[in-house]
């Protein structure tokens, strides 16, 4: 059960307040760092004024989260709940991370290198073994999609240190 | 009238031509396959197109709004998988129908009112966007900032699973806008270092990462989902007895669901679902809903799609957009260089009525391609997973990239799908937040001018009687989810 003894209180929705008011907290810190505005402007808005105003409204509307399950159970709508029943699983994570890991690469790699890489190991990552398919793909798809963008459109993109590319 | 020849013309031509066609066929495709999505079409598709002239670019991308928004609807009826959030309300009937060997039916059914949704829309869209235009026009900035206020403001009925996290993902969408350089002052403001983000947040980049990356991760955890499919499809026009039988609903539907369109941020996913809930409401079978019916089909179809026509009249009248997808569109037009809004249609008005052309092409051409294709469509939901969304993920990192042929922008792109991702998962939407990124900056100006004009006293906004009235529409569209639900309450109350 997710809900405190009272009812009232979604847990989960309190960790998600408690999370966004500290952001909320980041942020009303981030705008006492910007710059001293010159005299010249002291009659107009400042600028941490339409940041400050939004962090309210943003602190105000995250105190009324853990509190909505509560009006919204009265309404027999939970369809809030079916979105995080599930556990995330951890493919998710290491998708993440593979797209991570694939990015900071491509400086390294060069763009076609890091399409293909993209393209062989995230079907890898979600289970797919048919290996003939998998080649096919991950040479296929970037190199039509790289002829397409560098001899139709006309973009540069990086070879990265073993200057393949198909500029 | 030499300005409508003109745009049209600019429409017609068979340049622009095979880019809508090119539009339809990715919106239809986009929209069929589950996960894919309008929204996430224009997404991905908007950093290439910065290379196409302005007017074909934005021709393909209201073609691809209409096709896209049909497109959801082939595999709501054929597998039960609304393809888009605005073909939910199709499954309920389509899916029934088609179960009972009559796909082709359902499918035409679907086709015939989407088709006559739009158009009537179109007719709506051409005659109303000039008339607010000249409104809109002797807008002064104040009333610019209370019309972003209710813009605004109506997130918290935008369709999804909450008004108030809607809200929330709406502020930090203009929380995010005002990262970059302070217009009033200059002084840099939450850029962390990055010269980057001197001149703001690029929308491309966030875009693609709310709308493509977050899904990629989304569809991770379900890549070994298998799905039921109807086999047997021979598409049919409807007959006379079923056009005499859905002909109330499809006008009724399409008058919902332009309206619906107009409203500021209300989408074809709201119109649909009152699409279908009005038809059931006037039809004299109500018990057989749910079972099949051809009125369950052509309400909904038809409101969504017309949604599209009515999204597209604040959006290039005023600015505002009218819906998740048309917010795109809009970030697509400020990328081309275009000021949204009044200025838009006086300075240049050929351009509006190119937009209503190859929108009346795309969804000509959507009846065509999708009741031609639609065999071919079902079938490319047997595309694997494994293969497809590390497709959409490749793709992704070329738009971001482009761009600026910097990774700086993929970086952002990432961030935003996993911020998206989390979003999600806690009944936060990406549409609010794109809405809020890309009127933010307009509410900040429009504020500071105000302020300018009224001396930093803040009462003087409520001189204006405009001011007042939007003011007023906010605080209704505010608490309209609260009336709604006490409305709601009693009618189910009444009817125990």
């Amino acid at each position: 059960m997710l809900r405190s003894a009272r009812g009232r209180v979604h847990r989960t929705d309190l960790a998600l307040s408690l999370a966004i008011l500290a952001l909320v907290g980041a942020g009303f810190y981030l705008c006492t760092t910007f710059e001293e505005i010159s005299p010249l402007f002291a009659d107009s808005i400042p600028p941490e004024f339409f940041p400050r105003l939004l962090l309210w409204v943003i602190g105000a509307l995250a105190l009324l989260l853990p509190f909505e399950h509560a009006f919204r159970s009265r309404r027999g709508d939970s369809g809030l709940e079916e979105d995080r029943r599930d556990r995330v699983r951890p493919i998710a994570y290491i998708t993440f991370a593979a797209a991570l890991a694939l990015v900071a690469a491509a400086a390294w790699l060069g763009t076609y290198l890091t399409l293909v890489a993209i393209c062989f190991a995230l079907p890898l990552l979600w289970g797919e073994r048919r290996w003939v398919p998998l080649a096919a793909f991950a040479l296929g798809f970037p190199t039509a999609v790289m002829v397409l963008f560098t001899q139709a459109f006309q973009i540069y993109f990086q070879p990265g240190i073993f200057g393949l590319s198909l500029n | 009238m030499e300005p409508v020849l003109e745009g049209l013309g600019l429409a017609f031509s068979l340049y622009n031509i095979a880019l809508v066609m090119a539009g339809v066929l990715i919106g239809v495709l986009f929209g069929a396959l589950p996960g894919l999505s309008s929204p996430l079409a224009i997404a991905l598709l908007l950093p290439f197109t910065i290379m196409l002239e302005p007017v074909s670019a934005i021709c393909m991308m209201a073609a691809l709004y209409c096709a896209g928004t049909f497109g959801g609807s082939i595999t709501a009826i054929l597998i039960n998988a609304p393809g888009a959030p605005p073909a939910v309300a199709t499954a309920f009937d389509g899916y029934p129908m088609a179960r009972r060997g009559e796909a082709g039916r359902a499918l035409g059914l679907a086709a015939v009112s989407s088709v006559t949704g739009g158009l009537l829309s179109l007719v709506v869209f051409i005659v109303a966007t000039p008339l607010l235009a000249k409104v809109a026009v002797s807008f002064r900035p104040p009333e610019y900032f209370a019309l972003t206020v209710f813009a605004l403001s109506m997130l918290a009925s935008i369709s999804g699973r909450s008004s108030l996290r809607n809200l929330i993902a709406g502020a930090v969408g203009v929380l995010i806008s005002t990262v970059g350089t302070h217009l009033g002052t200059g002084i840099e403001r939450f850029t962390f270092g990055f010269h980057e983000l001197t001149e703001g947040v690029e929308f491309v980049p966030v875009l693609i990462g709310l709308f493509a990356v977050s899904e990629m991760l989304v569809q991770s955890q379900a890549a070994d989902q298998a799905l039921e499919r109807i086999k047997s499809v021979v598409v049919k026009l409807p007959s006379r007895e079923d056009i005499r039988r859905v002909a109330g609903t499809v006008l009724r539907s399409s008058g919902i669901g332009t309206f619906i369109g107009i409203l500021p941020a209300e989408g074809s996913t709201v119109a649909a679902i009152m699409g279908y809930n009005e038809a059931k409401r006037w039809s004299r079978r109500k018990d057989e809903f749910g079972t099949g019916v051809p009125e369950g089909i052509a309400g909904p179809e038809a409101a969504n799609n017309a949604a599209t026509g009515g999204a597209m009249v604040p959006t290039l009248a005023l600015g505002i957009p009218g819906s998740g997808t048309t917010a795109l569109i809009l970030a697509a037009l400020i990328a081309h260089g275009f000021r949204p809004g009044p200025y838009l249609i006086q300075e240049t008005p050929e351009f509006v009525y190119a937009i209503f052309g190859a929108m009346a092409v795309g969804n000509i051409a959507f009846l065509v391609i999708g009741l031609a294709g639609a065999k071919i469509f079902a079938r490319i939901t047997l595309i694997p997973r494994t293969f497809l969304w590390p497709m959409v993920f490749g793709f992704s990192v070329i738009g971001a990239y482009s761009l600026s042929g910097s990774f700086f922008d993929v970086w952002v792109m990432l961030l935003s799908g996993a911020v998206g991702f989390i979003m999600r998962r806690h009944g936060f939407g990406a549409a609010p937040l794109v809405m809020g990124l890309i009127l933010g900056r307009m509410l900040e100006e429009t504020l500071s001018q105000s302020m300018i004009m009224y001396d930093n006293d803040w009462l003087r906004l409520l001189e204006s009687p405009i001011v007042c009235g939007f003011f007023a529409l906010a605080i209704l569209g505010l608490a309209w989810p609260a009336i709604a639900a006490r409305m709601a309450a009693r009618r189910s109350r009444n009817l125990k």
